[in-house]
């Protein structure tokens, strides 16, 4: 069961380094703040399988309900931030 | 930067969302000592329930809830909560921050005064953090124009 999860948490790792390309050079900014939200999303779901991994479930699901909640609080500011100001 | 927004799926999702973050931050603050979390992390957390109120909703409404005075006092008084139950040990002949002399004042073993003294320290700095946070949060988000800018 170990190796299972090991070998999701890599796969989620490098896919997260895809993702990175298109936060770095992705047309506009929307392709961004969707993307940066999906690394979030990858990030929780990494520390959840660390959690499983150390045997501290427990106290990953703590940090990962946090990093859920920053994770939209910041999606949300970066959206409202759009919408006064502009694409440019 | 903030104005009012009319959009009603982010209004309620931030309505039913706020008590709940804000228990979260209790829960943090409280179990600081034997999980992840302490005073610092529930007050962040604490301040961002009234940061998604404040993008969602406005900044009048937001006042009406927690106003600047407010903001002023929950933070001196968190500080103050602090630098007080350090003062209590030091007037207990410990040293500054050394829960177990608070024993004989609450009248338990050392090692639950240890226990009650480090949960009393965490509540105001939780309570500095979420205020400090947010008055820096609220001050930006006011966008007033600054004079040493104009003189330039």
């Amino acid at each position: 069961m170990n190796e299972f999860l090991l070998s999701i948490g890599m796969g989620l790792c490098i896919l997260v380094f895809l993702i990175l390309y298109r936060v770095v050079f992705g047309p506009g900014v929307f392709n961004r703040i969707a993307a940066l939200s999906t690394i979030g999303t990858k990030t929780l779901i990494i520390l959840l399988i660390i959690g499983f991994l150390y045997n501290r479930v427990d106290m990953f699901v703590d940090i990962s309900m946090v990093y859920a909640l920053l994770n939209l609080i910041g999606t949300l500011a970066a959206s409202k931030y759009l919408e006064t100001v502009g694409e440019n | 930067m903030i104005q009012k927004s009319d959009d009603i799926i982010i209004k309620t999702l931030a309505r039913i969302l706020v008590p709940f973050i804000q228990i979260y931050a209790l829960y943090v603050i409280m179990h600081g000592h034997h999980s992840p979390g302490g005073g610092f992390q529930g007050g962040v957390i604490l301040a961002a329930s009234f940061v998604i109120l404040m993008i969602t909703h406005g900044i009048k409404k937001t006042q009406k809830r927690i106003s600047e005075k407010a903001v002023a006092i929950f933070s001196s008084s968190g500080v103050f909560i602090y630098a007080g139950i350090g003062a209590v040990c030091l007037l207990l002949s410990g040293n500054y921050l050394d829960y177990s002399t608070l024993a004989k004042l609450l009248h338990v073993a050392p090692a639950e005064a240890r226990s009650l003294g480090i949960l009393g320290i965490e509540i105001g700095v939780g309570l500095a953090v979420m205020a400090v946070m947010f008055s820096v949060f609220f001050n930006i988000s006011k966008g007033e124009d600054v004079e040493e800018d104009k003189k330039d």
